[in-house]
Parts: structure tokens; sequence; C-alpha cells
């Protein structure tokens, strides 16, 4: 089943860092779709929820070295 | 506090823990090395200093390889490496804590660019009073379904928009319209969620609940446009894929030719173009969000910018810059009276959708001409907008007409009983071969040049009166064009009616131009002209019915979008309220957005020519390279963040 999911990731430096998160979220297994915003922070996922979940973005999210607080 | 907490607490205040303790071990390396003469103890410091500092930066250099780019965070850790390879320990603490500092205050500052939009989310209701099976229940807003009645409190936030069914307040709309004075509702009147009942306690039936209310369409709408990007942004972040790789081999190449490490090492540290890439979104950001607070919408940084040079506004002149409700305001008998010219025009008017229709049909109910001496245009209504009732009860009833025909764009012809009526313009009556004498035209000339629009009434093939119908002004129009002549802006009104009531109406306002006697399509010729002849065009209009023209001009505003989703998701720009003192201010803000994004740019890169000028002549070294840096960056983001309060 595919599920969405959003978050809110403050702490970038800039506009790249936010499309390098957005990167590694949408190489991680089982997105489907990701997309990350500078402006505003909003992190949008789309997964398969057989596959992965809330835990392995907050863990692919810090180990970017950005902190999510889910909305 | 035990370990656990301590361990809860560095995870949830990582960013100033780490800097604190990076810059911490700098001080102490400091003190050692300067007043204790302890070059190894104070070289041992500096390097834990720059690892705590440099851990994450390390580590997101690490993962923006992986993904083949280069960022900030890949200068800084090969700056703060090399540094340490040739022994400039002490730099390579200096850079490292100041980019680590830099970084928490401009993720704190940028944080604060984001209030406006942060505050619109508190506006969301969390909970409803709602009837269900007899009963009161108290649950989550978003539980509430379409078509159930909920119970408003005094003092509490209307949770869905909907329909007020019972009870009578005063609701701050500021929320939602932007509008400051507090607005009457009463039975029948729509509501918005998130707005805030002061007085009264209400019932309403929710038409619009959960994501689907006015305020989380605006929430959406501000995040999109906070998200989309503006044309300078796009050319400046393709211009920084580029530079900051260039930078790293002008360094390499730097060192190659003069053997100076230490330049070579400052060059990667000043060359992140970032003031440069946060300054426009910041001002865009902050513009954005600050019109959302004022009731003004803006879709988008490209709007922005474009509105920026806006130097033709066009209004549409019914519904616009008047209040879009005609009224009769006087009526004359040639033969007849008065109150008989009138209920024949309301018989042969009933069937009509015309909007004069509606506006004669109430006049003849209510059994009494128009006020014989309104003084239209000019009677400003400060108050709140109160609904007129449509109908009145007690007045004489209009029968229905036997037969009735519409002739489109020149008024109606209908028989009551044996009496045959025409009611429409001079066109219709020369269709129909009805003399109109002398006085009469001189009264409908005199009327029209008055502003108004006058109706010939004539029973039986001879004329016996004319009906004369205002709109008013809205109060605030004269005003709105004044501050856009003020601001640099040419005005021109458009209009369906005829020339002598659309230049009476132009005369007052004092507005620029006008154009008169349009078709809808015409109004979009119009738009199209001035576009020509290399005019920025905003069009102003009421959303709907002015779509085509909206569309065709450089920035379409839209007004009174408040419970339209149409005008919402049309306009480039639109107005909450029916507030058109709103539009002076979008546009303002825009050119004060387009100067800002303009300041940023200019702060930004003369930053870069001043420490690349600096780094060759010698005088900037690493740590200073970076305090500097830093300076621009969140200078920037300040400057972008006074249109937060424009």
């Amino acid at each position: 089943m595919t599920e969405t999911i959003e978050y809110r990731v403050t702490d970038f430096d800039c506009p790249t860092c936010a499309s390098n998160l957005e990167r590694a979220l949408k190489r991680a297994e089982g997105v489907e779709d990701a997309e990350v915003h500078y402006t505003t922070g909003r992190v949008e996922l789309g997964y398969d929820d057989g596959v992965t979940g809330p835990e392995s973005f907050e863990r692919t999210i810090s180990n970017q070295g950005y902190t999510a607080r889910p909305r | 506090m035990n370990t656990v907490n301590v361990e809860r607490f560095l995870r949830k205040h990582r960013q100033p823990a780490v800097v604190v303790a990076s810059g911490l071990l700098f001080a102490v390396g400091w003190v050692v090395g300067y007043f204790h003469d302890l070059p190894r103890a104070s070289a041992a410091l500096m390097i834990l200093a720059a690892a705590v500092g440099g851990y994450d930066v390390a580590k997101k250099a690490y993962y923006t390889l992986r993904s083949r780019t280069v960022g900030i965070s890949t200068l800084v850790t090969l700056a703060a490496i090399g540094a340490i390879v040739i022994g400039e320990y002490w730099e390579a603490a200096a850079v490292v804590f100041l980019f680590a500092l830099g970084n928490y205050l401009e993720a704190r500052t940028m944080g604060k660019t984001r209030s406006a939009l942060e505050e619109l989310l508190e506006m969301t209701p969390d909970t409803a009073l709602v009837r269900r099976d007899g009963e009161t229940v108290e649950v989550p807003a978003r539980a509430v379904e379409e078509g159930e009645t909920v119970v408003v409190k005094p003092g509490a936030k209307v949770p869905v928009d909907g329909e007020v069914v019972d009870g009578e307040s005063a609701i701050d709309q500021a929320p939602v319209t932007g509008e400051s004075a507090p607005v009457h509702k009463a039975t029948g009147d729509e509501v918005y969620a998130g707005t805030i009942n002061q007085e009264g306690a209400l019932e309403v039936v929710a038409t619009g609940t959960g994501r689907d209310t006015t305020l989380e369409r605006i929430i959406r709408r501000v995040e999109e446009a906070q998200e989309a990007q503006a044309p300078t942004e796009t050319i400046i972040e393709r211009f920084a894929a580029y530079y900051t790789p260039a930078i790293v081999v002008l360094a390499a190449g730097a060192y190659a030719v003069t053997g100076d490490a230490v330049m070579a090492l400052t060059l990667l540290v000043i060359g992140c173009p970032g003031a440069l890439v946060i300054g426009p979104p910041v001002s865009i950001v902050s513009a954005i969000g600050s019109a959302a607070r004022s009731g003004v919408l803006m879709k988008g940084g490209e709007h922005l910018e474009t509105a920026g040079k806006i130097d033709l506004v066009a209004f549409d002149k019914t519904g616009t810059l008047t209040r879009g409700e005609p009224t009769v305001t006087h009526v004359d008998g040639f033969g007849l009276d008065e109150v008989s010219v009138l209920r024949y025009a309301a018989i042969a008017e009933k069937k009509s959708e015309h909007h004069l229709a509606d506006a004669i049909l109430e006049a003849a109910r209510e059994g009494v001409p128009g006020d014989t001496d309104a003084d239209t245009g000019l009677a400003a209504d400060g108050g709140t907008a109160l609904e007129h009732p449509s109908s009145a009860a007690d007045g004489p009833t209009i029968p229905d007409p036997d037969e009735f025909d519409v002739v489109a764009g020149k008024g109606v012809v209908a028989r009551h009983g044996d009496r045959r009526i025409v009611v429409g313009n001079r066109a219709l009556l020369d269709d129909r071969g009805i003399e109109v004498p002398d006085p009469v035209r001189n009264r409908v000339r005199d009327r029209e040049e008055d502003g108004e629009t006058a109706v010939h009434v004539a029973l039986d093939g001879e004329v016996v009166g004319v009906v004369s119908l205002g709109d008013e002004l809205r109060p605030a129009a004269a005003e709105v064009v004044r501050a856009l002549q003020d601001a640099g802006v040419r005005t021109v009104m458009l209009t369906g009616d005829n020339e002598r009531t659309a230049r009476s109406v132009a005369e007052r306002l004092e507005i620029d131009d006008y154009r008169a006697e349009l078709l809808p399509e015409e109004k979009q010729a119009a738009i199209q002209s001035f576009r020509e002849d290399g005019h920025v065009v905003a069009m102003v209009g009421d959303g709907i019915n002015d779509a085509p023209s909206l569309a065709t001009a450089d920035v379409g505003i839209a007004m009174g979008a408040a419970g339209t989703d149409t005008a919402i998701e049309t306009a480039d720009m639109a107005l909450m309220a029916d507030d058109l003192e709103r539009i002076p201010y979008a546009v303002t803000l825009s050119k004060a957005t387009r100067w800002n994004i303009g300041e940023n740019v200019a702060i930004a890169v003369g930053t870069v020519v001043l420490l690349l000028s600096g780094v060759f002549a010698g005088y900037v070294h690493m740590a200073s390279g970076m305090l500097v840096h830093i300076g621009s960056v969140l200078l920037v983001i300040l400057n972008g963040m006074r249109l937060l309060r424009y």
C-alpha cells in the first residue's frame, strides 16, 4: 500500500542541502516519491508501507545531519 | 540529571551544544597557547575543537560527495583538514567553530522567516462542539462532517467553513481575510474556519471541514507559493551548481601557481555562494508570509517579481470600484405618477435575470421611488457590510407579466393584461419606433452625466417615465487610485457602461483613463493593447466573470476570494476580503520585494568581490574570511526579514 507522510525539517544550511536530502530520500528503499522544500522546510514522502516506514526515514534524515519533526 | 537525560538533551539541542563545546575547546586552546606557551597542548585542543565542531559537517560533506555534488560542507571540511595538515591548527578550529556558529544562527533566523506561516498554522481550530443525536459533544475539528451543525460559543474559534443557521454575532475574520474590523454575521451568512467569534453564540451548518476549508486552502497556497521558485532564484541556483566546484579548481590552481597553501585554503573557505543563494528565497518567503497575514494571497515568487514591475493597473468598474449592488436612485414620471412608472417597470422586469432588474423590483416592492436626492458614489459608508433584506415582506406584490421577452443588451418587452410595456435603453425604443420627447432625452442625459444608468419606461408606445439606477462607489476607491498614482502607476477603468456614465465616474475618481461600452472580450482586448504598448499590466476584477481579462494581464488580482475556490486557484494574487485598499499595498510590497532581492544579490556579490581581492592582497585569512562570509549570510537574511513587517 502506498502511504504518504509529511515532516518538517528546518535546519538546512542552503537550498543545495535540501536537494541533497531529497536525493538521499529518493534513493531509500521503498520510497516512491520525495519532495523537500527548502523555504518552508516541508518534506513530503510517498512510500510503500510494506517495505519501509517512518523510522527508516527519520534515520535517513538524521544521517544526513538534519532533525525531522513530524507534522 | 542522569545520563539518559543528558543524552536526550544533547540529541534535541545538538547544534547549539556542538557550537558551545567547539567554542570552549577553541577558547581554552587559545589561552593555553597564548598565556602558557604550551604549543602542543594548544594544538591538541584546537584539533579537538575542529573535530567536535566539524564532525557533523564532515558527515554531511561525505553524504553530498556520495550524491556527487559539492556543497559548502565539502569546502569547509577540505579547508579544515588542509589547515591541520599544514600546521595551522588555530585557523582550522576557528573556521570550523565559526561555521558551526554561523549555521546555528542561520537556522534560527531562517526559522523566523517562517513565522507568518506558523502563525497561520496556529489559527487552525482544534476542537468543535457538534450536535449529534440531540446532544452537544466535543470532537476534534477535523472530525466534523459536512452538513453537521456546530455550536460556536463567544470567544471560540469557528471550527469549520459554514453557514449561520441561528444566532447573531460579530466575528474577527483577520486570520482569513486580513480585515481588522469585526464583521457582523447573522442567519444565512458565511463564516470561515479559524476566525474568532466575539459576542453571541452561533449555530453553523458545516459546508467545508478538515482540509477543505478556506484557511487550509490559504495555508496550502502559501506553502506552495513559498516553495515555487522565482526566475532569479532558478538562475542563481544554476550558477551556484557550477560556482562551488569552480572554486575548488581555482584554489588548486592558486596553490599550484603560488605555492601559498594558506591562500588556497582561504579561497575554499570564502568560496561558497551562501549569501547569494539564500538571499532571494528569504525575501520572497518573507513577502509572501507578510502578505498572507494581511489577507493577500500571492501565488509565488514569479508573480511577485512580475508584480514588482507593474506600471498600469486596470480596474473592472462594477463590483470592483463600485459595490456591485445597483439601487434605484430616481424615478421620473412623464405624464404618469412615479409609483406607477416603477410598478410597470417592475412587472416587465419580474422574469428578467439582469442585475438591474433586481434593483427595480426591490424599489417597487418597497413601494417608494428611490431617495430622490441621493448623491451616488459620494456616500461613504464606513460601517460593516450588512446584508440588505432581499425582499420587503410588507410591500405591494408585483404581478407576473403575461408575456415577456428579453432583447439582449437593450432591455425587455412585456405584456400585462392589455398594456404593452417596454423597459430599456434608447436603442430599444428606436427599434420599436417609439418617439423619445426632448424633456425625457434631457433628463436621461443629466442622469447619465451624474454617473447613473437611466432606463426608459414606455407604455403602449408612449414614454411615461425614466428609472435611474446608481451603483455606489466603494469608499476607498478614490484613495486607492491616488495611492497607485503616487506609487508611479497608471490607473485605468474598464466598463460595459455607456460613455457618459463612465466619464462621470472616472472624473469623480480622478482616474487616469477609462474605456467604456466594452463587451467582456473587448476588456480582454484592452488589456492586450496596454501590454502591446509596453506596459506591465495588473487587472483587478471580482474573479469569476473577469477570468479572461485576469488571465491576459501580467498579474491578475481577484477580489473577495475568501470562500471561492476558483478565484484562489486561478488568479495570480487574491484579496481574501473585498478590500480595495489592499491593492496599493500588494503593488508596493511587490516593488519592495524586487528591491530587496536586488539588495541581497548586491550584498552577496559585494562580499565575494571584497573577500577575493582581500585574499589575493593578503589581508584576509581563513578565520577572518569565514567571519565575513557568515556576516554576509546573516545580513541578507535579516534584510529579507524586513519584509515580514511590511
